[in-house]
């Protein structure tokens, strides 16, 4: 299954990426040189032989703030189990002194006793004291659910749909297209790929961010070739790696431009990313609940 | 063992034959010292003979033996009134423990009338939540297989690559563990929020276990 999805891959890829290999192209014009320069590798290959060249790419995600809303099957259930709990339990101080308080009441209206069980709890009724409590509970405004950003729609906000994951996407200038995908850097000898993703977030960022890597591993990889006209000796196409990242703090609007980066969520990655970039394997990593 | 006991036997015949010699009027000396110190001689001698026969091997035993028997038998009898006196007391866990007066008869609820609608409603439901749950389940295994499965497949390809960063790649991370994080809440944090003053005491019991040494 695996293996006519990664030719469809190359089929797409190779009308689609066009503008991505523009890009790369570009750095592997200035970085052929460089790779002739250090010893001890061959020239014009960083990778000691494979026509592929390696790319570290960046999910950056902020995990969710608040809950998710409950499904009606879940609002009845939890009614449901409320319900039983409460039957199966015993009677706590508050509701026997609720029922005292009641038995008296009603003697009281019966006219039998009436100032000789006086005592010195009539001052404060459990009543009263529910509707304190009521009173100082809605005293307490909490922070709405549903913010200003999601109001208007604020891409670049991070405050925007509290109860999912966000993932951080860049809008790239390749060639004549702009596209937008997750940032990513050229892989450079020494550094390994999760280096190479760090490096990306740094570079991006210019350090005001703070994320939390999930680990050595690449989570998925994506691998394209680059149209013919492109492709050299040494570089049929690229393998971009991603790496998963926590955000701890920190956001990007101080050091991009507006319009230029946008945290999304889930279902509107399909709105930003090409669909069939979108619809391959790679998915699998954006496979955030 | 057996001689001594003969020799013991003996010394209690030699006994009764000298109250019965007592009794009788006149002194008859000559036949019955005769006969007692000659049972009295045999007795002496199948002592004797007794002793120095299994003298060596058992004057060693009685010693060391019956000393040892009894140190192990004191041991033992300490360990017992050890164990007895204090068994290992377990840290209680206060949620399980129902407090006394919490079952008493008056804190009893009356039994509710759950009529038969309302009980065929809460199974139904229930059934629909347990097929909810496992759909839940199996998505969230699929999920993660998924997940599993794409990070195998690019660590094999960045083997294909190069040898040196896929070891680096599954090199474990020291720094990511223990991490910590906090979970969602139901509404988002107040920035700025002041919560009010006061003052709480804490009387958790803190229990410390005692292990006893064996």
């Amino acid at each position: 299954m695996a293996a006519p999805m990664r030719k469809m891959l190359h089929g797409t890829a190779r009308s689609l990426e066009c503008p991505w290999r523009l890009r790369t192209l570009c750095a592997a014009a200035t970085a052929a040189p460089a790779a002739a320069a250090t010893p001890g590798k061959s020239a014009a290959s960083p990778n000691g032989g494979s026509p592929w060249r390696l790319l570290g790419a960046l999910c950056l995600q902020r995990p969710p703030v608040i809950s998710q809303p409950l499904s009606p099957l879940q609002v009845e259930m939890a009614e449901l189990l409320e319900q039983i709990e409460v039957e199966k339990s015993r009677y706590s101080d508050h509701e026997i002194r609720a029922l005292e308080e009641a038995q008296r009441l009603e003697r009281k209206k019966a006219d039998i006793y009436d100032s000789d069980d006086d005592d010195e709890k009539d001052i404060l009724l459990v009543q009263d004291l529910e509707d304190t409590w009521e009173q100082k509970f809605l005293q307490f405004k909490p922070e709405p659910r549903v913010t200003e950003a999601d109001k208007k729609n604020d891409q670049t906000s991070l405050h925007r749909k509290l109860d999912q994951n966000l993932v951080l996407l860049v809008k790239e200038k390749l060639g004549d297209q702009e596209t937008w995908m997750l940032p990513y850097a050229e892989w450079q000898v020494g550094e390994t790929l999760r280096g190479t993703a760090e490096r990306a977030l740094a570079t991006l960022s210019q350090n005001s961010v703070e994320a939390k890597f999930l680990g050595n591993a690449p989570c998925g990889y994506y691998k394209f070739k680059f149209p013919q006209a492109f492709r050299t000796e040494n570089s049929i196409g690229a393998k971009v790696f991603f790496f998963k990242a926590l955000l701890q703090s920190g956001n990007l609007s101080q050091a991009r431009k507006k319009n230029d980066h946008a945290w999304v969520s889930k279902e509107e990655l399909g709105d930003y990313l090409k669909p069939k970039y979108l619809a391959q394997k790679t998915v699998a990593v954006f496979q955030f609940a | 063992m057996a001689a001594l006991g003969a020799a013991a036997r003996a010394l209690a015949l030699q006994g009764r034959s000298g109250g019965l010699r007592a009794c009788l009027p006149r002194p008859c000396w000559p036949h019955a010292p005769g006969r007692e110190s000659h049972l009295w001689a045999t007795a002496l001698l199948s002592l004797r003979a007794a002793l120095p026969v299994r003298g060596e091997p058992l004057r060693k035993k009685k010693k060391v033996d019956p000393r040892k028997e009894q140190a192990a038998k004191d041991r033992l009898k300490k360990k017992i009134k050890k164990l007895e006196k204090v068994s290992q007391e377990l840290i209680p866990i206060e949620d399980f423990i129902t407090p006394v007066k919490y079952l008493q008869e008056e804190r009893q609820r009356p039994e509710p009338e759950v009529p038969f609608e309302v009980s065929e409603r809460r199974t139904l439901l229930m059934k629909k939540w347990t097929l909810y749950k496992q759909q839940e389940a199996e998505a969230e295994q699929k999920k993660i297989r998924s997940m599993l499965e794409a990070q195998q497949e690019a660590l094999r390809e960045l083997r294909q690559e190069s040898e040196l960063l896929y070891q680096a790649a599954i090199r474990r991370d020291d720094s990511l563990f223990p991490f910590e994080k906090e979970g969602p809440t139901y509404t988002p944090a107040t920035p700025g929020y002041q919560a009010p003053e006061g003052k709480y005491n804490d009387v958790t019991k803190v229990y410390v276990q005692v292990v006893h040494k064996r």
